[in-house]
């Protein structure tokens, strides 16, 4: 309620500016629906029944220029997902400094992957939903300042981006939504691109807290009270090489895309390390090839999830530690360990000047679980 | 048999839009040279001024506009989809707005006389001496 009456303040003061200052709207939408092909897959978000609100989401973007290079933008965006509570996605101030520097400040979108400025908006690419076995890392935004450099470099665009902020919100431990941060985040990505490809490169950093504590590890045992119990029994460093406290994390992506003749082809590869934790090391990797033949482009893709786990925080301990302290320790390294890959088929039908049906097929097998799932979704984007 | 009637009609309408020429204009004032590089670069927001500095202004057709149809597929070398698809990319991350667009010829050469940053692209045939021709596709 008081988000939503903030929301109304806000929403009011950016709309009494337009007596001093050119305001700009915009707008998009995904309308999507979905089900599994199995009646136990549960996947994206998706079960066995017709789903239309998981994927869905509105969002309207007030730019308002106020004239001497600055302006003011703020997205707000209802996720169905998130029963479209409505929150600001993006808000910031920017500064054109020059015709090839602009500072952005505010709250941001990280700058992990290729597609993570516009992974919302469904329409700016061809697939249903942006490759997850890359795009699931969570930490979408951060709050801060963004430095960018947009010039040409012989026959190269080249777009530089500098960023300083850090991440406080929410992450996932075992099913529980718990606090999690990210201080000092610093990070750089860079993009060359001539006419038909482009290449990019992202590395970030920061200090990655993930309060565990209330998160259950099993029925009655929270985090809190395992690692209290194993301090306890003299094993606080075993602690602290597992637990998410103020940890060195880094980010690593590179990407490939290119657009000839037609034919679209799109590569990732990332790798996230979080350093004395028992967050497991991942290396994810996609490619996706399409072709588009008129307002009609099919495509298939392929991704990648290796995650290892770090089993070598345990080994030191197989001798010492107690049984009973031993298969819980195991057992939390143990689940972050996956290796799946995923096949994706599916097209976009450019049928409206501002709306794209797509339809894709995506299946999924997890290696560890040795579980095939297979997803069906479709839908409209479109933007206003 | 009306149908036929209209089909042709459309048909000569259409092969009609396609030979028509347009003129890329800019204030008679402007004496810089303009590319089909630098075309693309004005209006796809990847530059802001002219080869001598000054601060350039892109004017777009409205959309559906056959002109508009004809810049884009020429030019820019891109389907309606995917400039919008692109711009999409630019508006909803902050780092871009698409040039202004204006209904008609007439608009274009009001605004392009009126202003010495300013470019934009009418059909050749509405070219008249308010106007500077930079470029023809």
């Amino acid at each position: 309620m008081l988000k939503k009456s903030l929301i109304a303040v806000t929403l009011s003061s950016l709309l009494i500016a337009p007596a001093f200052a050119d305001l700009t709207i915009n707008g998009f939408a995904s309308i999507k629906a979905g089900i599994t092909l199995d009646s136990d897959d549960t996947l994206y978000g998706y079960d066995d029944s017709l789903d239309f609100k998981n994927e869905s989401l509105f969002a309207v973007q007030l730019m308002s220029d106020l004239g001497e290079k600055l302006s003011v933008t703020a997205q707000l965006m209802g996720r169905g997902a998130e029963d479209f509570d409505v929150e600001f996605e993006w808000a910031f101030i920017s500064y054109q400094l020059t015709e090839e520097i602009r500072i952005n400040a505010g709250r941001l979108r990280t700058p992990f992957y290729k597609y993570s400025d516009f992974r919302d908006v469904g329409y700016a690419y061809d697939w249903l939903r942006v490759p997850q076995s890359v795009y699931g890392l969570g930490f979408d935004n951060i709050e801060g300042i963004s430095f960018y450099h947009t010039t040409q470099l012989g026959s190269f665009d080249s777009n530089l981006q500098l960023i300083a902020g850090a991440y406080d919100g929410d992450a996932t431990v075992s099913g529980n939504s718990v606090d999690a941060e990210i201080k000092n985040v610093l990070g750089v990505a860079w993009e060359l691109g001539r006419d038909w490809y482009s290449l990019r490169a992202a590395y970030l950093r920061g200090k990655v807290t993930i309060d565990a504590q209330s998160a259950e590890l099993q029925p009655g045992v929270t985090f809190g009270t395992f690692f209290a119990g194993l301090s306890g029994a003299g094993f606080a460093t075993l602690v602290n090489e597992i637990d998410i406290n103020e940890e060195d994390g880094a980010f690593f992506g590179v990407g490939f895309t290119a657009d000839k003749n037609d034919w679209l082809l799109v590569a990732e590869y990332t790798t996230v390390k979080v350093d004395n934790s028992f967050i497991a090391n991942q290396k994810n990797f996609y490619v996706s090839l399409g072709h588009r033949f008129d307002s009609i482009t099919p495509y298939v893709s392929y991704e990648k999830e290796d995650n290892e786990a770090k089993t070598e925080i345990y080994t030191p301990y197989l001798a010492t530690l107690p049984p009973q302290l031993l298969v819980p320790v195991a057992g939390i390294v143990q689940s972050q360990a996956r290796k799946a890959t995923t096949y994706n088929l599916g097209l976009r039908y450019d049928f409206h000047p501002s709306a794209a049906f797509k339809l894709q097929y995506s299946s999924e097998d997890n290696k560890i679980a040795d579980l095939r799932q297979d997803v069906l979704a479709f839908g409209v984007d479109l933007v206003f | 048999m009306r149908t036929i009637k209209t089909v042709l009609l459309l048909a000569t309408l259409l092969s009609g839009a396609a030979v028509a020429d347009i003129a890329v204009v800019v204030n008679p004032a402007n004496a810089n040279a303009v590319s089909a590089d630098d075309l693309n670069r004005l209006f796809l927001g990847r530059a802001s001024s002219f080869a001598d500095g000054s601060k350039a202004t892109p004017l777009n057709m409205a959309e559906g506009r056959p002109a508009r149809e004809e810049f884009d597929s020429k030019v820019l070398n891109r389907s309606a989809a995917q400039l919008k698809a692109y711009w999409s990319k630019l508006v909803f991350t902050g780092k871009g707005t698409p040039p202004k667009e204006l209904a008609d010829d007439a608009a274009v050469k009001a605004a392009v006389a009126a202003d010495s940053s300013a470019i934009g692209y009418i059909s050749s045939s509405s070219v008249d001496s308010s106007v500077k021709v930079v470029a023809s596709f």
